[in-house]
């Protein structure tokens, strides 16, 4: 008997019967779980007073925090990220953040918007309002951070949001066309040269959509930031015409840098970090201020609303603000930082120059175009998508 | 008659038991198929007509526009899609071809130490994956070996640039991932071949050729139709590879599925591209395994 019972094939409708009966058996918990959860009263924040936050000994500590690689976890400088960026966080509370990472900003607000929460994070100006807008961050109170003072205030409006301040702008730099002058003619300074037929093969461009603003500043769009579906058209058929010329779409920065180094390719869309990079490797390079203008970016870090460790997060964004931080993100990364009394000799002479750190002006139009808030995001992105699966 | 009743009655009780153990024996298998396949499933279908939204600039307007749009040509995903079945079947085909005959020589060729040489094909596993595609780089960079050696020699003067970040840099990479893979199934199905009928094709006067396209290669079809899938099914979606390797050019279908769903803020579409490719895979499947009868060919 024993033997029958485990040969007798399991046929089609019997096996059909059992899956139905697992699922019917799934449905009905999972229907008597929702019912539960009706009936229970709700425990969220929404509409409850001014709230008042425990002592920080009270805190849970483990700081969980959403950055770029890089900018703590240790991935480039172990111990310098740890000593600089937040080494006055852990003397202050005794406690080491942990980190999860995002490749860009959108994929970073789609982990958000698709339930993931944090204590911190670190997004990009243009970005703001859409967190802001999600209504998962709450403004930083100002007055627990003792650096804030030392911020550059003009920047930090940026972070504004109904006179609160739901971000505090750490870091800025530009974004423009990094070339190698022993291939590339740098005589015209232009967005153009991402473009360029005599440098096919030897270009490279950035794996996301502001490509798309790029080649609308170079093709002369009155507001590239909010395009109407005729330039969206002209601008991804620009773009398609365009990309036999492109080596590879970068993800990271630093994947750019490895191949401009090679020489890979001459001529790419690029951050300040590899323009440090260059200079120290005794390149000849030429960071272009394009004659339709560099664009600028500022990132910074941002509350959630339901985090529990609300004084951490400003012990943290107090550290990120210091002065310490502020010349290790240019002396290492070659990146802006708001904090105004951070000592730019740290930086070296060329990649000063080429960023024109000394320039007060150099973040102001027309030198720069701030990155700005795109409205139509999303489509933005189709378009960009049909140009990738060209 | 009384004994007749009691031996129904023994029966009925028996088939109860027995219906009871199998559902039993079902029950986890088929509770984690249908949690982590099926209804998740089920939400990628919602997703795909915007029954659900994730969103703020999602309508929640149900409507099948994505499908229509993939199926009627409307969008540029569906050259993407055949671009891809062409790179995947390229990789499969090349991979088999590959890797038959690693296989043949480790199940027919080697005596005893095929083990230990079936385990030196699997070693690549013990490394990461993205450490073996990216290897591929500093392999067939401009200032790669290859290219370097090209120079060395003076067969070119410049590097060779579609080496790295193209179509054939991809499938080439595919390929090299895949063929371990690929042989372990055409080993196996070679390993369990008779050798009696080997001999008794030699018996007969067969020439090895001879035994080979008559005797081993269709009693091994089964493993090299399993292998084939075994490629095939995967590198359709692949993205990993074709995003560190591929460039512009080598930019395939899962590419764009990755791309909507994790900064496209388009996860209608994606999940459109999503199921269109689970669809076409277990159409696929469903072809192979109705009208190849792998049972048929194997014995």
């Amino acid at each position: 008997m024993a033997q029958k019972r485990f040969t007798r094939p399991v046929g089609r409708r019997d096996f059909l019967r059992y899956a139905g009966a697992t699922g019917m058996a799934v449905s009905m918990a999972g229907v008597l779980a929702a019912c539960r959860e009706a009936d229970q009263p709700s425990t969220g924040s929404q509409g409850s007073a001014q709230p008042s936050f425990p002592p920080i000994e009270e805190e849970p500590g483990g700081l969980q925090v959403f950055d770029w690689s890089g900018y703590g976890n240790g991935d480039y400088y172990p111990k310098e990220e740890k000593k600089f960026l937040w080494g006055q966080y852990a003397k202050a509370t005794g406690d080491t953040p942990e980190f999860s990472l995002f490749e860009n900003d959108d994929s970073a607000y789609t982990k958000v918007v698709a339930g993931a929460r944090y204590d911190v994070a670190h997004p990009c100006g243009y970005r703001y309002g859409d967190w802001v807008d999600l209504e998962v961050l709450q403004p930083w109170d100002t007055s627990l951070i003792p650096n804030f003072s030392s911020l550059n205030p003009k920047l930090m409006t940026a972070g504004q949001f109904d006179g609160q301040q739901y971000f505090v702008p750490l870091d800025w730099g530009f974004i423009a066309p990094l070339v190698n002058l022993d291939h590339v003619d740098g005589s015209d300074e232009s967005f153009g040269v991402l473009f360029d037929e005599r440098y096919k093969g030897k270009i490279s461009w950035i794996d996301t959509l502001n490509m798309m603003v790029v080649a609308a500043y170079y093709l002369g769009i009155e507001n590239p930031w909010e395009m109407t579906d005729e330039e969206l058209t002209e601008v991804r058929d620009f773009l398609i015409s365009k990309k036999g010329l492109v080596r590879f779409y970068w993800n990271q920065s630093y994947d750019f840098w490895l191949a401009f180094k090679k020489g890979e390719v001459w001529a790419g869309y690029a951050w300040p970090d590899t323009v440090g990079y260059a200079d120290a490797a005794g390149m000849n390079y030429l960071y272009m201020k394009p004659k339709e203008g560099r664009i600028s970016w500022v990132c910074g870090l941002g509350l959630f609303a339901d985090s529990q460790n609300y004084r951490h997060a400003h012990e943290y964004v107090d550290s990120w603000a210091s002065k310490e931080a502020a010349e290790f993100l240019l002396a290492y990364y070659y990146y802006g930082h708001t904090n105004t009394e951070a000592d730019l000799s740290v930086v070296p002479d060329g990649v000063r120059e080429a960023l024109g750190l000394d320039d007060p002006t150099v973040l102001d139009e027309p030198n720069a175009h701030p990155e700005t808030r795109i409205p139509r995001r999303s489509v933005y992105q189709q378009y960009w998508s049909e140009v990738q699966a060209a | 008659m009384a004994a007749t009743h009691e031996v129904t009655i023994a029966d009925r009780g028996w088939r109860r038991r027995e219906r009871r153990a199998t559902a039993g024996l079902l029950a986890g298998p088929l509770l984690w198929l249908l949690l982590f396949f099926v209804i998740p499933v089920g939400f990628v279908a919602a997703y795909s007509v915007g029954a659900v939204g994730l969103f703020p600039t999602d309508t929640g307007v149900v409507s099948l526009s994505s499908w229509e749009r993939l199926l009627t040509g409307g969008s540029v995903y569906m050259g993407l899609f055949w671009k891809s079945i062409r790179m995947s079947l390229t990789v499969s085909a090349v991979v088999v071809l590959v890797a038959y005959p690693v296989g043949y020589f480790l199940a027919l060729c080697v005596g005893r130490r095929k083990y230990v040489l079936v385990l030196l094909i699997i070693a690549p596993f013990l490394t990461s994956y993205l450490l073996r595609v990216l290897a591929w780089k500093v392999i067939l960079g401009d200032a790669g070996v290859i290219n370097s050696f090209l120079q060395w020699v003076g067969l070119t003067d410049r590097p060779i640039e579609w080496l790295l970040y193209s179509q054939f840099t991809v499938m080439l990479v595919l390929a090299y991932i895949w063929v371990p893979f690929v042989a372990l199934p055409v080993f196996v199905s070679l390993n369990n071949l008779d050798p009696s009928l080997l001999e008794a094709a030699g018996d007969l006067g067969a020439s090895r050729w001879r035994t080979f396209v008559r005797v081993t290669l269709p009693l091994s079809l089964s493993g090299v139709f399993a292998a084939f899938l075994f490629v095939f099914i995967p590198t359709i979606g692949e993205f990993v590879t074709p995003l560190l390797v591929g460039g512009t050019s080598g930019y395939m279908y899962g590419n764009a599925v990755q791309d909507l769903f994790t900064r496209g803020l388009d996860w209608q579409t994606g999940s459109t591209l999503a199921l269109f490719l689970l669809a076409v895979v277990a159409l696929l499947m469903a072809v192979f395994g109705r009208f190849l009868r792998l049972r048929e060919i194997a014995t």
